[in-house]
């Protein structure tokens, strides 16, 4: 049975620490503003792939020859959906990437009157798929043109592009959000390592385990107050992204935070398993480091979109919870979509953060032993 | 109210032997700790006395032998006895930016002791150790000899029957070093607690009740120390040592 009393202690004595350590504090509230500025300003993406849905309301050889030239540039990953409707759900469910609607009248448009439209609806929020298709499309308009018509005026095929979630194409909509990921990552596993870590270094944990204390009442008592500034360095994000960057949020914030506190959780249960493998802070912090930024820059999708990677590495990427997170973050500021369709990353959070902290109560010893 | 222990509380430690990779570090081990008296274990470095101590405290797993805690001659287990055994590690285990005060209040937290428990032991202490002046400062600016005082009041807040202390007066200086005898002896006169004491001084020795003295993980001798001075027929625990130590050698060589 946890004793609270204990925990509390041990989460008084953290604030102490906290509030007495200048680094710590810096680390906490400084450094997420620099990295906002910092990624927010200079970061630019190029990348190529982009998952496509299509509604072929024409069915005739002209919007078969029109996806086939799409299809075959493999730069596009085509399925097909039913309606507007589920096309829309696929989008908010980050499933495609854009929405491609031939209308019924496309042929007799193209062959009658020389111009027939194909609307196109993208996802804003992916700044880097967008370029990809910003890219690509003059080149499929203009063999659509050829291969239908038999000629090579980019007219007849006309493309109506409308962006969703991000209209303004406004790259910082894109990275500012994801950020929120990077910054909890690498001061919750970064922190949480060194307090322990710090623990055994020192001797103090010898101290500490000398006492009557459990393993688990150490584990959240430390916990705790770094969830704390967790928390607020993600609120410190928010409040720059919106008030600096005009990122709007058109989420529920409750479904944000749940997201959060999972994603929190997760990465905390990390920082001590760092400190359980390793005790002393230096190999910490590399370790941290390792485990806590490079997979939230690389596999989360905050720099490279996951559509785009080898099989392998998108497998490897749905073990890191920043993964999950930077897709929830995203949605909620850009999309808003709710719990229900949110439920896969939501989900995959749940449980990676449910067998981080279980693995790592599992490893704090109550002894010396390694 | 000032707690004593009344109850009879031993610690028996039967063919203890531990390794850390090639190093041995305990060598069938055989002890035997009295209730109520200072113990000194007695050994230069890597005589295996920190590990004895983490090993009964339970810190080190018991892989070969047994360690056998007795309360009032009954068999008890490792986790009864954790609330009663208090431990002094050798390393500067203290929070720096921790003041006294705060250490202290911490400790009590993890004891689970009442407020009027707590007020009234670590009143006691603080008069005691003379560190009530020093309530308010960190540990980190703490001298050496108040350092290892705050660390026995941490140690002894909760009113422990025995309390088992690494080293206390290493890195300590001559005036510091009596001062925590005296201390440890009034400790033990007020409140009856068993002391467990791994040094690596051999004048200390002397002041101990009983004497264990350890080299490369095996006990040379023990005994009360005037008796083993006079029975060995020497000047002092030094020469007792290395009279022990030899013999050993050239037993081994033998």
């Amino acid at each position: 049975m946890i004793k609270m009393r204990r925990v509390l202690s041990i989460f008084r004595k953290e604030i102490y620490h906290i509030v007495r350590d200048p680094f710590t504090l810096i680390m906490a509230l400084v450094m997420p503003v620099i990295m906002v500025l910092m990624f927010g300003s200079a970061v630019e993406f190029n990348v190529q792939n982009v998952a496509t849905t299509y509604i072929d309301e024409s069915k005739t050889p002209s919007s078969l020859t029109f996806l086939n030239l799409l299809g075959s540039s493999k730069y596009f990953q085509l399925t097909s959906t039913d309606n507007i409707f589920s096309g829309y759900k696929r989008m908010e469910r980050e499933q495609a990437k854009a929405l491609i609607i031939i209308p019924p009248t496309f042929e007799y448009d193209v062959l009658g009157n020389n111009t027939g439209h194909i609307q196109i609806l993208l996802d804003g929020t992916d700044n880097t798929a967008i370029g990809a298709i910003g890219g690509y499309i003059g080149f499929v308009q203009a063999k659509a043109c050829s291969e239908i018509c038999k000629i090579t005026e980019h007219s007849t095929v006309k493309l109506v592009p409308k962006f969703l979630f991000n209209p303004e194409l406004n790259s910082q909509w894109f990275i500012v959000p994801g950020l929120a990921a990077v910054v909890m990552a690498i001061l919750s596993i970064l922190l949480t390592a060194l307090t322990i870590s710090r623990e055994w270094e020192r001797g103090s944990m010898e101290l500490l385990l000398s006492t009557p204390v459990r393993p688990l009442e150490i584990v959240v008592g430390k916990i705790m107050p770094y969830a704390i500034l967790g928390l607020v360095s993600v609120i410190v994000v928010y409040i720059v992204a919106r008030t600096f960057y005009s990122v709007p949020f058109v989420g529920s914030h409750l479904v944000f935070f749940c997201g959060t506190i999972l994603f929190l959780f997760a990465y905390l249960g990390l920082g001590l398993l760092v400190s359980t493998v390793v005790r002393n802070q230096q190999a910490a912090v590399q370790i941290a480091m390792a485990v806590g930024l490079m997979p939230s820059m690389l596999f989360s999708g905050f720099i490279f979109a996951l559509e785009h990677m080898p099989f392998v590495f998108k497998c490897i990427a749905t073990i890191f919870p920043a993964r999950w997170y930077v897709t929830i973050a995203r949605d909620q500021f850009l999309k808003g979509s709710s719990l229900q369709d949110l439920w896969l990353p939501f989900t995959a959070l749940s449980i990676s953060a449910y067998f981080i902290v279980q693995l790592c109560v599992a490893k704090f010893k109550r002894t010396l032993e390694q | 109210m000032t707690k004593t222990h009344s109850e009879t509380f031993g610690i028996e430690v039967r063919n203890l032997s531990r390794n850390f990779g090639d190093v041995v570090a305990l060598n069938n081990c055989s002890l035997s700790f009295a209730p109520g008296i200072i113990h000194g274990i007695i050994g230069p470095e890597g005589a295996g006395k920190t590990t004895l101590l983490r090993t009964l405290l339970g810190l080190l797993d018991c892989k070969v032998g047994e360690i056998v805690y007795t309360k009032n001659d009954k068999e008890i287990k490792l986790k009864d006895i954790r609330d009663e055994i208090a431990y002094m590690p050798e390393t500067q285990s203290l929070y720096g930016d921790l003041s006294v005060e705060e250490h202290m209040i911490f400790f009590k937290e993890m004891y689970e002791m009442s407020n009027d428990e707590y007020k009234q032991r670590s009143q006691e202490l603080l008069s005691l150790t003379r560190l009530d002046k020093f309530k308010d400062r960190p540990a980190g600016r703490l001298s050496g000899g108040m350092y290892k005082k705050l660390g026995l009041i941490c140690a002894l807040l909760r009113s422990p029957t025995v309390i088992l202390l690494d080293e206390p007066t290493n890195g300590v200086d001559t005036i510091s070093r009596r001062e925590f005898w005296t201390l440890l002896y009034s400790l033990v006169q007020k409140y009856k607690i068993t002391v467990l004491m791994a040094t690596a001084y051999m004048d200390e020795a002397e002041r101990c009740t009983c004497v264990h003295l350890l080299e490369n993980g095996k006990v040379l001798i023990e005994g009360e120390p005037r008796a083993l001075i006079s029975q060995f027929g020497v000047n002092g625990f030094n020469e007792l040592f290395l009279k022990q130590a030899n013999l050993t050698t050239e037993s081994i060589h033998a």
